[in-house]
């Protein structure tokens, strides 16, 4: 099991962002290095890739704010 | 164990089209305002200038008469430019390359001299961008005859249309709504986010798709309004009516005979979209099915009103078109039936 965690330099400065799409859905596999989900943080987006290969479980729906190093899913 | 996806945004779809086309033909090339180093202000043309370079992905100054006038010569000579009109809105000052010269340059030529450029223009509004940067005026490029005028709902749609347009001989304008294109800033229909393949493929310009199969009613929309037909068409079978859903992807040439087909079975009909109601593509679509088919209820259209696009957000969406109001214009057509 790892948790898919929000990088901390993955934008600048201490802002609030939110998921803007999630590429999978609950249940699907995915492998090491797919980007499973965009952040939306003002108008720039960011990619959040797989740590790992498995079972994705969302823990954070779209448009729910999140902050860098959030555990936004799991992969088991 | 489910089957590994790959689900994509309409933007990455259409990058991943014109990277595709690129590779394979080096007359292909990409022209527009902040299409190159930021990739596109809607992430259309992301990651082309890394591969390509500047000299096949320009950017160009704040001129679209002067870049789009350039696009129909390159065309003319030879090249197939795909050109972004960053916003439909700002037609005005290039029209004349695009209706005068691109539309007519094969008719007037004898088919001497084709025209096989791409226009990619966004259209729609929905997140408070007023009038000068919201409207999607299918109908008025529709209306021109020597345009092929398209617009994809879902990402699949958009390699396979994006990459048929590329290889299309005729001025193609490729229209790709805003909120289905996967920027979070402007709202993002998740059901546009679809898998597609990795791989080089076309759907024909020019067809319509039924995308929810339906015995009561026919519901027609394009690009956002298929998703709000959608939404209303499993609304309303919970109540036991049976919506069938036609996508019509194309505004030129449209598709009158998948629209008859469903409208012969169903007989009756609604159509939707977010252009201006009068002159309009519901205009159209009415009259096509009123000819042809004895319906039994009167039709109806939903459509933008005769209004430029207001910019507070409680005014624009309550002039919008929403899957309630579909719901309602439905339970009214069949109602008197």
């Amino acid at each position: 099991m790892s948790n898919v965690i929000i990088p901390a330099n993955l934008w600048e400065e201490d802002l609030e962002g939110a998921v803007s799409i999630w590429f999978f859905e609950e249940g699907d596999n995915v492998s090491e290095g797919d980007t499973l989900c965009e952040i939306m943080v003002e108008k720039s987006t960011f990619e959040v890739e797989a740590p790992a290969a498995g079972v994705l479980r969302i823990l954070v729906q779209v448009e729910v704010p999140v902050k860098k190093g959030d555990a936004i899913a799991h992969i088991g | 164990m489910t089957a590994k996806k790959r689900k994509i945004t309409i933007a990455k779809a259409m990058a991943e089209a014109i990277a595709h086309e690129m590779r394979a033909d080096p007359g292909v090339l990409v022209m527009g305002e902040d299409i190159a180093a930021l990739g596109g202000v809607f992430g259309n043309t992301r990651g082309l200038l890394d591969e390509f370079g500047s000299e096949r992905v320009r950017d160009t100054p704040i001129s679209e008469t002067a870049f789009i006038g350039a696009a129909v010569g390159m065309a003319a000579a030879g090249m197939k430019p795909v050109v972004e009109l960053m916003f439909v809105d700002f037609f005005g000052v290039c029209m004349d390359a695009i209706y005068n010269l691109a539309a007519k340059q094969s008719y007037f030529s004898g088919g001497n001299v084709t025209c096989p450029m791409v226009l990619m223009t966004s259209v729609g509004g929905g997140y408070g961008d007023a009038g000068q940067h919201s409207q999607t005026l299918f109908a008025t490029f529709g209306h021109l005859p020597g345009l092929k005028v398209v617009i994809p709902s879902n990402a699949y749609d958009a390699k396979g249309m994006m990459i048929a347009a590329i290889r299309d001989p005729n001025p193609v304008v490729f229209m790709f709504h805003k909120a289905l294109q996967g920027m979070g800033w402007l709202g993002t229909v998740q059901s546009s986010v679809v898998d597609v393949p990795d791989e080089a493929f076309e759907i024909e310009l020019g067809k319509a798709a039924v995308v929810r199969a339906g015995r009561d009613i026919t519901i027609a929309g394009l690009g956002h309004t298929v998703h709000l037909a959608m939404d209303a068409a499993r609304e309303l079978a919970k109540a036991g009516v049976e919506a069938e859903v036609i996508d019509l992807r194309s505004v030129a040439p449209i598709d009158r005979a998948t629209i008859l087909a469903s409208v012969s079975r169903t007989r009756a009909f609604l159509s939707v979209d977010d252009d201006y109601m009068s002159y309009g593509v519901g205009a159209e679509l009415v009259a096509t099915v009123a000819e042809a088919v004895a319906l039994k209820a009167r039709p109806q259209r939903i459509s933008y009103p005769d209004i430029p696009v207001p910019f507070a957000p409680e005014m624009e969406h309550a002039v919008l078109p929403s899957a309630d109001k579909i719901i309602a214009a439905v339970q009214s057509i069949l109602g008197e039936k």
